[in-house]
């Protein structure tokens, strides 16, 4: 009896546990490092909000306090409205340069892969020219030749990451041209037009999407760089890279204005490669992370 | 033999990459409206005779082609033209700034691969110890810390908080900041790569016949990790080029960085394009030398 009882119990459907809601602790670090990067852009929304190009002369290089909740500059501008500032100039142009050099690269690589021959070859010695060019030197290049602006900027990113793109479009390409039911397709008649519309491109949106989730944080990284430099997208403009290099001259009266944007682009970076690093296992948990 | 075909196979692909970026480069910068007689008409008095003549003397009279002719042919000879502002030859400015950008990115690349490699070796002997860890965070670090946020950092840290003062024209601080950054993106694929290497049969064999884990460490993993190793290495090399053009404009370091920059906000295109040409060869021969190397380290590539 007692035998059958628990037989029955055994039988009856076990009470699902509970799923855990809880988000993984490396997903949730992420997310919180780039929302508390973005907070000052979306502070900034804010109405009643100082112009970031408003100088004060009489409050130079104050520390933080109430009117100024991040201090002023050398110039005695808001340091917190320059950092939502340079948070919609420099979110936007990373994520242009991003979508340019995937538009770019995967876009004439697989045009080039469907035409084949001299075309392809010819296009991917132009891809193993850019790659030659590092990033610096291809900005350095595009601000001399267009001037400082948005997108020159946008240009130089997109040109300096298209390889990356292009690479992942030719390996994915050989790889599914090779594979068994290409082959099928192809003896059942199907064009090679068909082919890479229906059965290369799907296959191929996974990694581009992987691998721009990866640039987006490099692109943002070189745009900081070229406006540290002064070859961003303009001088007047505010942006991280712009207010660390105008702040550096005044770090012992004004830490906190080479601060804030350090650990605005410090936490974005960060917390957007580690969303990239879990969006590439994601994709592929057999490939090993960490390879380029 | 082999090795001749490899090398000589590298070497013209590097030619023809370097004469494209040459052609590139040139053409590009012709694209800027405005030549050296424009700007130097601008700033002095030269009348049309007189810039008809220094045109033809720098063979900017005639085609396109007459002009890449004429740079070609200069270049050729070592002549990188003059500089607009200083008036000086650009090859010597050259001269003079490569050495320092060399020695600083051969000791930052140093020390990044000597880390890396004592990082990664170490915490795949001692898995258990805090090396794994320490090499998770120095490579969360170069992901977190570009280095020009990492070198402002240390500028603050030295000068303001610890007094050292000064920072700037100091090479230790930026070596070590390029280091580190260089030891976070090598160390991590490098262990990733060590430890499928030792779970390789003829690792465990080795293990069996008893030999010390260090031999088996240096002499039966890291030869597998090589041709991983060379390929991140030559990733990291070019990517120092970004780096220390950042560290020396941070640091008043004089080297090919802070000449390219200061030429560039200056409109000064002749040393412009010396300084490109000259960084770009140096990326396509870093990478032809790291090609050569791996094909020959894996005889599977040659064939």
């Amino acid at each position: 009896m007692d035998g059958a009882a628990s037989a029955a119990a055994a039988r009856a459907p076990v009470p699902a546990k509970p799923v855990r809601r809880r988000l993984p602790p490396r997903l949730a670090a992420a997310l919180l490092l780039v929302g508390l990067a973005l907070l000052p852009g979306l502070v900034g929304l804010l109405p009643g909000m100082p112009d970031p190009m408003e100088q004060d002369l009489l409050a130079l290089n104050m520390p933080p306090d109430a009117a100024h909740p991040l201090g002023t500059d050398h110039l005695g501008r808001d340091v917190l409205a320059r950092l939502a500032a340079g948070t919609w100039l420099t979110l936007p142009t990373g994520i242009g340069g991003t979508l340019l050099a995937a538009g770019l690269g995967a876009g004439i690589g697989m045009l080039a892969l469907t035409l084949g021959g001299v075309v392809a070859g010819a296009a991917y010695a132009a891809f193993d020219l850019l790659r030659v060019l590092p990033g610096t030197l291809l900005a350095l290049l595009t601000a001399v030749v267009l001037g400082n602006g948005v997108w020159p900027v946008t240009l130089a990113l997109g040109l300096a990451y298209a390889p990356l793109f292009a690479e992942v479009v030719r390996t994915a390409h050989a790889r599914e041209m090779a594979s068994d039911y290409v082959a099928a397709a192809r003896v059942f008649g199907l064009g090679r037009l068909a082919v890479l519309w229906r059965h290369v491109l799907p296959n191929l949106l996974g990694p581009l999407i992987t691998l721009s989730a990866i640039v987006l944080p490099r692109c943002i990284v070189t745009e900081s760089v070229l406006s540290f430099l002064g070859l961003g997208v303009s001088p007047e403009r505010p942006s991280w890279g712009r207010m660390i290099a105008d702040a550096s001259g005044f770090v012992e009266d004004a830490p906190h204005a080479v601060l804030a944007p350090m650990l605005a682009l410090s936490a974005l970076t960060l917390g957007l490669s580690l969303l990239g690093e879990m969006a590439r296992r994601r994709a592929d948990p057999l490939r090993r992370e960490g390879r380029p | 033999m082999k090795g001749a075909l490899v090398i000589g196979g590298a070497l013209l692909r590097a030619a023809g990459l370097v004469a494209a970026i040459a052609i590139v480069v040139f053409l590009l910068l012709r694209t800027v409206p405005g030549d050296v007689v424009d700007v130097m008409a601008a700033q002095g008095d030269l009348n049309a005779a007189q810039q008809a003549a220094l045109r033809a003397e720098l063979g900017l009279d005639g085609g396109l082609l007459h002009q890449f002719g004429h740079w070609a042919a200069a270049l050729s000879s070592g002549q990188l033209g003059q500089s607009l502002r200083f008036g000086r030859p650009v090859a010597e400015m050259v001269a003079t700034a490569l050495p320092v950008t060399l020695g600083f990115a051969a000791m930052a690349f140093a020390l990044g691969l000597v880390l890396a490699m004592a990082l990664a070796i170490g915490a795949v002997l001692l898995p258990r110890s805090v090396l794994p860890g320490l090499v998770e965070a120095i490579n969360l670090w170069s992901i977190a810390m570009p280095t020009f946020v990492a070198g402002m950092g240390a500028i603050l840290v030295f000068s303001l908080w610890l007094g050292w003062l000064p920072v700037i024209g100091n090479l230790p601080v930026p070596v070590v900041i390029l280091g580190l950054d260089i030891a976070g993106q090598l160390a991590k694929p490098l262990l990733e790569e060590l430890r499928e290497a030792m779970a390789a049969p003829h690792v465990r064999t080795a293990r069996a016949k008893g030999l010390h884990p260090v031999r088996i460490a240096l002499a039966h993993v890291l030869p597998a990790a090589l041709p991983v190793l060379l390929a991140l290495s030559s990733v990291a090399l070019a990517g120092l080029i970004g780096g220390t053009m950042t560290m020396e404009a941070l640091f008043g370091l004089p080297g090919l960085g802070s000449l390219v920059l200061n030429a560039v906000h200056g409109r000064d295109l002749p040393v412009v394009q010396a300084v490109v040409l000259v960084l770009a060869v140096g990326v396509v021969a870093i990478n032809a030398g790291a090609d050569v190397l791996r094909r020959l380290a894996d005889s599977r590539l040659t064939s």
